[in-house]
């Protein structure tokens, strides 16, 4: 198993409400597994895919990931582990707007030891992937929806990780641009990338090899696709 | 439209407190500094011009260049050549003498000081000044005559009203009993009678006796002259040259002139009194006067506060402009024109500008008497003139701080802002743009800094420099008034036999000397005839214990030595012999002696006496730090044969509080000279007017480079805070891709701190420039060491980044996935 959670519960407190985002979820996925996540709004999904990608920590539970345990570890211990081994896809692209594409997608590696011209020719391959090499002296303002997605998706491959989190991905894209994305996406996955994905297309869902909804915090049902 | 301006301006407070508050406040603070420093700068400009023609006003001064010695101009002025101004120029109207002189009045023992002139009937016409009671055109006509200030008249008498009262009055022993004739009305400006507490009348016998109304060469008072028309100051002017070499002219050996070519040592020169306040920094036997440049700096910083305030206004504004982005937006595709839009944010800067100014009115009336506290001036808020300046600088602090966010947000596209996902920051220009108001708010600030750590550093050099004696451990007295040889041997005995007096000595030169005697001696040696003006002093036997002065080289004299006494004035005026004596270190520099040494045995001339130099002290200083130290001769008296002209006794003492001995001594004094007022105080009291001022400048720019700092950090709190709103979500990305808290707080500072650096780098080379040129006007002088700089930008880098640290740990802590949340 590449990642194993237990009881893992989310609460939000704020003021006198108190939301319960997750309750008692257990999950294990394993090594080149392709997740599919999805359920109605706001039942979770990216609070979810937030602990798992360790920029929130859980109320209570545990996360192992690769057999080590992750909620004990101190901030600095968790950003180390988030440039080793994570790829961040979000929703809303979350491209710096002061930087160019290319220096968006180096951010990725800025935080690692490696040198200048390594960086770079990594950087001028991620780009090549995602068919956005043309684009990289642009601002992210300048760039349509699908070219800042595939940017976004660009940045997460960079640093070759083993796990890739994806919220939403093809969410703002029209169905040409979604569908090379998932493209991307597959293609990733069979190269050997753990790939986590929240999708409200039933049509995307269905291309992952395993499909897990949730409810009102809690996962309802895991199946397997038939390949 | 001013309703709905109100309306928003309030709306605004209400959802950006912060921004809102910072804004007003350091442009109140701007306002604030820029009121009570302009107030400061318009009384230093005032001086004097408050009286009536006081453009045809003015005084007659002195310029003497001696051999060997710095030339110098005096204010105190010989009366010479007062009866020969009306005959020789028709343009002057009016000759006046004024004459400062100690006055006491005695009461049950008691005395008590006032600050007296003697003036001739012509004063107070002159000056066109009224009195509360009595005549002035006859005030000073009779000889007994007396006109008091409103204070004094209070002092002595609890009321006005005072005419005819008879005053005994005791100047220096020499009692006379005048009659109240006049009482002045408070003087129209600061100036001429600014600490004047009593006129008299010159008397005839004066007149007739004291050697400056009878020798070119002699000195004791003011001339103050009329003219007729303003413009014959200059033309006067002009001919002063040619009227000092008719009428100061004489024979070789006359005492009354100047010799055959009195222009070659002496000029005469007329100061507009418009123009005394700042011209008398340069003038011997003056007081209260400043440097211009220096009030001219401190109108500037005044000016720079009420900059760095618009500049914040601007910064913050901008930085707000993209928090409203999005209502311009709307408020566009809803139609409104783009002039109404700036019509409204000029309107809210203006609203801004006027509450700020308001605040700022607070804060002038609160730091004014602080401020006349510390400079020690009359300064006050003067309505009449604040309601003249007020809503001028509101309206160009409005134009100035509202013009460009108002072009900035009126100018928004709304199709970009409306697509955009995250409020604009108004792009790279904006950004130039407010970089560049942090850089020159710093750089003000800096600037600011540094000069004070210098000046404050000067100060306090110039205080505990050495002064070439030992200055704890000695009480000084007055001076005595006697060249009677009996009362000064028993001053001598009286004061030595007080239990705690370890040395007792007389000088003739004492800190803030009393007069001074300059006297031109030469001497032949290998580098030719080489002549020096030399001051002269005359010491007593336990001089050298007293004062404690530094011999350099030779001895000290001795009574033993029959040639060390003398020679008296009497043999120095026309006797011949020889004597021996000691000079300073400057003097034996002036007179080409290499080292101290060189100059023991050596002879000085002058006419027919012969002067051996047995010793070299170090320069001895009594003057003002910022005149340079004089070549000086010390004769000797043992007390046996010569008597001391009008000597100052010094007392050395040990194991009693200082307030104790001068209580013992001024007993002892008043046992031996009843009718003279006695106060034994230290050296530094007696030259505190030296260095209170520059002291008290200080302090003013100590508080301008707070209020600058203070101004600047507000900006760029301000900014902080609206950079660190702006930049949650990149903060959050980067840390979703691994950064480091520690590293986010690396890039967060190094780019809220890169204006401040720069900042600094432009700074230091302004005020060194500045610096330099303010140091070179002393004498004595610290070097304006790298450490003083690096001082100040560390501080000011400490300052910085305590201003942002907060927000920036702030910031850098954040959970990502709550930053990545906050759109
Ligand atoms: N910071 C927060 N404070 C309070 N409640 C929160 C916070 N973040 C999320 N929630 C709540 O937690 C629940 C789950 O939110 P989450 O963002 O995970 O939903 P989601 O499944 O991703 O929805 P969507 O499909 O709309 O993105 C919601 O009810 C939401 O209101
Ligand atoms: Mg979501």
């Amino acid at each position: 198993m590449l990642i194993q959670l237990s009881h893992i519960q989310r609460l939000y407190r704020s003021d006198e409400v108190e939301t319960t985002a997750l309750q008692d979820i257990e999950l294990g996925i394993g090594h080149g597994e392709f997740v599919a996540i999805m359920g109605p709004s706001g039942c979770g999904k990216s609070t979810l895919l937030n602990i798992l990608g360790t920029i929130d920590r859980p109320t209570a539970g545990s996360y192992r990931f690769g057999g080590e345990e992750l909620t004990h570890l101190k901030e600095a211990a968790l950003a180390k582990f988030r440039r080793e081994n994570l790829g961040y896809i979000f929703q809303s692209f979350n491209l710096i707007d002061e930087l160019t594409i290319e220096e968006n997608i180096e951010l990725a590696l800025i935080y690692r030891t490696i040198p200048k011209s390594e960086r770079r020719s990594r950087v001028a391959h991620a780009m090549d992937r995602v068919g956005i090499a043309h684009r990289a002296r642009h601002y992210p303002s300048q760039l349509s929806g699908g070219q800042q997605q595939r940017a976004a998706i660009a940045r997460a491959i960079v640093g070759q990780p083993r796990l890739i989190l994806a919220d939403e991905p093809t969410g703002n894209l029209d169905t040409e641009n979604g569908t090379q994305v998932m493209d991307i996406l597959q293609t990733l996955n069979d190269e050997g990338a753990t790939i986590i994905m929240v999708t409200h297309s039933p049509s995307h869902a269905d291309l992952a090899k395993r499909r897990v909804d949730m409810l009102d915090g809690q996962i309802v049902i895991s199946v397997r696709n038939a390949i | 439209m001013i309703a709905s301006i109100f309306r928003s301006v309030l709306r605004q407070t209400r959802r950006h407190p912060l921004y809102v508050g910072l804004n007003i406040f350091g442009l109140a603070l701007g306002i604030g500094v820029f009121l009570t420093l302009t107030l400061l700068v318009r009384y230093e400009y005032s001086f004097n011009a408050g009286f009536t023609d006081a453009d045809r006003l003015a005084r007659m001064d002195e310029r003497w260049s001696m051999p060997g010695t710095t030339p110098y101009e005096s204010a105190d002025v010989s009366f010479r050549a007062v009866p020969f101004f009306k005959q020789d120029f028709p343009e002057i109207e009016e000759v006046v003498t004024f004459t400062k002189t100690n006055l006491y009045v005695q009461k049950n023992g008691q005395f008590t000081h006032f600050a007296g002139q003697t003036t001739d009937p012509a004063f107070f016409r002159m000056l066109s000044l009224r009195f509360l009671h009595g005549n002035p055109a006859t005030a000073l006509t009779r000889p007994d005559g007396l006109v008091l200030s409103q204070r004094t008249a209070m002092t002595l008498f609890g009321k006005y009203d005072v005419l005819g009262k008879i005053v005994e009055i005791n100047r220096s022993g020499q009692k006379t009993i005048q009659v109240v004739t006049g009482i002045l009305a408070a003087p129209p400006s600061p100036g001429l009678l600014d600490d004047v507490d009593m006129l008299l009348p010159v008397t005839p016998q004066e007149r007739l006796t004291r050697s400056c109304f009878r020798f070119w060469g002699s000195s004791c008072g003011e001339i103050l002259l009329k003219f007729r028309r303003p413009e014959d100051i200059a033309s006067v002017n002009a001919r002063l040259f040619d009227f000092v070499n008719t009428r100061a002219a004489g024979p070789a050996d006359d005492d009354v002139s100047l010799g055959p070519a009195p222009t070659k040592t002496y000029t005469l020169s007329i100061v507009p009194i418009l123009k005394m306040h700042f011209h008398d920094v340069n003038v011997e036997d003056t007081d209260n006067s400043v440097e211009q440049y220096v009030i001219d700096s401190i109108g500037l910083i005044g000016l720079l506060a009420l900059i760095l305030g618009c500049a914040n206004a601007v910064n913050l504004a901008t930085a707000r402009a993209g928090l409203r982005a999005r209502e311009v937006a709307l408020r566009k595709t809803l139609g409104a024109p783009r002039h109404v839009l700036f019509g409204q944010f000029m309107g809210e800067a203006m609203v801004v500008s006027l509450v700020a100014g308001l605040c700022g009115l607070a804060f002038c009336e609160a730091f004014t008497p602080a401020i006349a506290s510390i400079t020690g001036e009359a300064i006050r808020v003067d309505y009449g003139f604040i309601g003249l300046l007020l809503p001028l600088v509101i309206i160009s602090s409005g134009l100035a701080s509202g013009v460009y966010p108002a072009l900035v947000l009126s100018g928004y596209q709304p199709a970009a802002i409306l697509a955009a996902t995250r409020m604009p920051a108004g792009g790279r220009r904006a950004a130039l743009l407010r970089n560049g108001l942090v850089v020159g708010q710093f750089s003000i600030a800096i600037c600011i800094v540094i000069c004070t750590l210098v000046i404050d550093r000067q100060t306090s050099f110039m205080r505990n420099a050495d002064r070439g004696y030992v200055r704890s451990g000695l009480l000084i007295g007055q001076q005595m008034h006697s060249q009677d040889i009996g009362l000064q041997r028993r001053m001598m005995d009286t004061l030595r036999a007080i239990p705690g007096v370890t040395s007792v000595t007389l000088g003739e030169l004492e800190p803030n000397p009393h007069s001074l005697t300059r006297t031109t001696f030469l001497h032949e040696g290998s580098k030719g005839r080489i002549k020096v003006q030399m001051l002269r002093d005359r010491v007593s036997s336990d001089y050298r214990d007293t004062y404690q002065p530094h011999l350099l080289a030779g001895r000290w004299f001795d009574a033993e030595h029959g040639q060390d006494d003398g020679p008296s004035n009497e043999e120095f005026e026309n006797g011949n012999g020889n004597w021996n004596v000691i000079i300073n270190s400057k003097a034996a520099r002036a007179f080409g002696f290499e080292k101290a040494d060189d100059a023991v045995g050596k002879i000085l001339r002058t006419d027919a006496k012969h002067f051996t130099i047995i010793g070299v002290i170090e320069d001895i200083r009594f003057s003002s730090p910022r005149e340079s130290i004089s070549p000086e001769i010390l004769f000797f008296s043992s007390l046996q044969r010569i008597a001391f002209d009008n000597p100052v006794p010094a007392v050395r003492f040990s194991g009693v509080t200082r307030m104790l001995m001068a209580e013992r001594l001024d007993r002892a004094w008043r046992t031996l000279l009843p009718d003279v007022a006695s106060h034994f105080a230290p050296a530094d009291e007696l030259m505190e007017t030296y260095y209170s001022g520059d002291e008290r400048r200080g302090n003013l720019f100590t508080l301008g480079a707070v209020a600058a700092l203070l101004i600047a950090c507000l900006g760029l709190y301000g900014l902080a805070a609206f950079a660190a709103a702006r930049r949650v979500h990149e903060i959050g990305i980067r840390k979703t891709l691994g950064a480091t808290a520690g590293q986010t707080l690396v890039l967060l500072l190094q780019d809220f701190l890169k204006p401040v650096f720069v900042a600094c780098f432009m700074a230091c080379p302004v005020s060194w420039l500045l610096m330099r040129q303010w140091l070179n006007g002393f004498d004595e002088r610290i070097a304006l060491s790298p450490a003083l700089f690096l001082l100040a930008i560390g501080g000011a880098a400490l300052i910085a980044t305590c201003t942002v640290l907060g927000q920036t740990l702030h910031l850098a802590r954040a959970e990502p996935a709550r930053a990545l949340r906050a759109e």
